[in-house]
């Protein structure tokens, strides 16, 4: 009875969002990953940042590996549409230089950790 | 002479029947609000909505007649705040129960007022949209309120209502529900590259990032925001329900509740 409830309450029956199956929302993953990789010539041609197109593609690549660790097939599914209208906001520029920069945080200091430079900051 | 005559007696004559009929007319509503108070008691607070018996039958009867139609979708159908209809339906019911209201000869709903959101994180379904409807034709209100949670799609309402799109998008960008078939669903109010969803009450008041201008960088940069300990406590409840006036007394009455087979509650 109560591995029976259990079944009901883990396994429950949703309604996809785009893809049924694992396979094909990495597919679609991987999709969105190609058509970022293809747009980062004109990032870097239409934008006036000072990164090169191999720290773009880096960069890219990092914010893809961050959720890396995601296996729900909606959760990515959400995660792949919202990269696809990122890429619709930079590639109809609207978003600016400051927001595309905003990827690699340059006015962030990291925190400090060891003892010595935490003393220096004034932190414990 | 005698012609002015006749007439300064026939304006005297006239001004007496002003006289008269104005005499008359506070006495007949008097009567008139003597008999309401025999019969129910009349609201006579200026500052408080009268709620007209006619229009309530009407409203009730109305929903009664939605259920009916729809036993499929309806899954209760409610009386808010006395002349509020509202009608309950699952996500899969948005589009055909709203075409029925938009189509339907008696109803005639074909304006689309507002989609709003709603957010209740203790619920399975944590997320209400509410669509508010109005007929010209009959001079008459309606909600449809369906639920949904951060992963289930809702259909979008784009086909049915073209007003439903900016809407929708709102809805997107403020709760991050997801609309299927929309035509363009993209942020409308935050920033670009905004991360989160504000009216989700899990995100904090002060927002995760602040945004300022940075003279070396010579541009807008974003940092995150250090939360003060105090600022992390989130407040769940909407400030109006502490209002003792509202505490106590359930603003919605039901109509129907085609699932439970119940008789009319009134």
């Amino acid at each position: 009875m109560a591995g029976r409830e259990t079944m009901k309450t883990t396994c429950r029956v949703v309604k996809p969002l785009m893809s049924t199956d694992f396979c094909e929302a990495r597919r679609r993953a991987i999709g969105l990953y190609r058509a970022f990789y293809r747009y980062i010539p004109y990032i870097h041609k239409y934008f006036d940042i000072p990164k090169s197109e191999s720290q773009i593609r880096s960069k890219i690549r990092e914010q893809f590996y961050k959720n890396a660790c995601v296996t729900d097939i909606r959760i990515i599914d959400i995660l792949v549409m919202k990269g696809y209208m990122e890429l619709q906001e930079i590639k109809y520029s609207w978003q600016q230089k400051g927001h595309v920069m905003a990827n690699w945080k340059p006015t962030i200091e990291p925190r400090p950790t060891d003892f010595i430079s935490k003393f220096l900051n004034g932190k414990d | 002479m005698s012609l002015f005559f006749n007439r300064t007696f026939g304006a005297g004559k006239f001004l007496g029947r002003i006289i008269l009929s104005n005499k008359k007319s506070p006495i007949v509503q008097r009567l008139a609000t003597k008999t309401d108070q025999a019969t129910a008691q009349v609201e006579t607070r200026p500052t408080v909505a009268k709620i007209d018996p006619i229009q309530k039958t009407h409203l009730i009867d109305f929903g009664k007649y939605i259920a009916e139609c729809m036993p499929k979708y309806v899954q209760k159908v409610q009386l808010t705040a006395g002349n509020e209809l509202e009608v309950l339906v699952p996500p899969e019911a948005v589009i055909p129960v709203l075409q029925f209201l938009k189509d339907h000869h008696s109803g005639q709903f074909a304006n689309l007022v507002d989609i709003a959101g709603m957010d209740v994180p203790s619920r399975p379904n944590r997320f209400e949209i509410i669509y508010n409807l109005l007929s010209l034709r009959y001079n008459a209100r309606i909600r449809v309120k369906t639920y949904t949670d951060e992963l289930t799609p809702v259909d979008s309402a784009c086909d049915v209502f073209k007003a439903a799109n900016w809407y929708e998008r709102e809805i997107w960008d403020m709760y991050g529900v997801f609309f299927a078939n929309h035509p363009d669903l993209r942020r409308i109010l935050t920033d670009y590259g905004f991360e989160g969803h504000p009216f989700r009450k899990d995100f904090p008041l002060s927002g995760y990032v602040e945004v300022r201008y940075d003279d070396e960088q010579k541009r807008v940069v974003v940092e995150p925001l250090e939360l003060a300990q105090e600022f992390r406590r989130f407040e769940l409840s909407a400030p109006w329900e502490q209002f003792p006036n509202f505490r106590g007394n359930p603003a919605t009455e039901e109509v129907t509740n085609p699932s439970e087979d119940k008789p009319k509650q009134e």
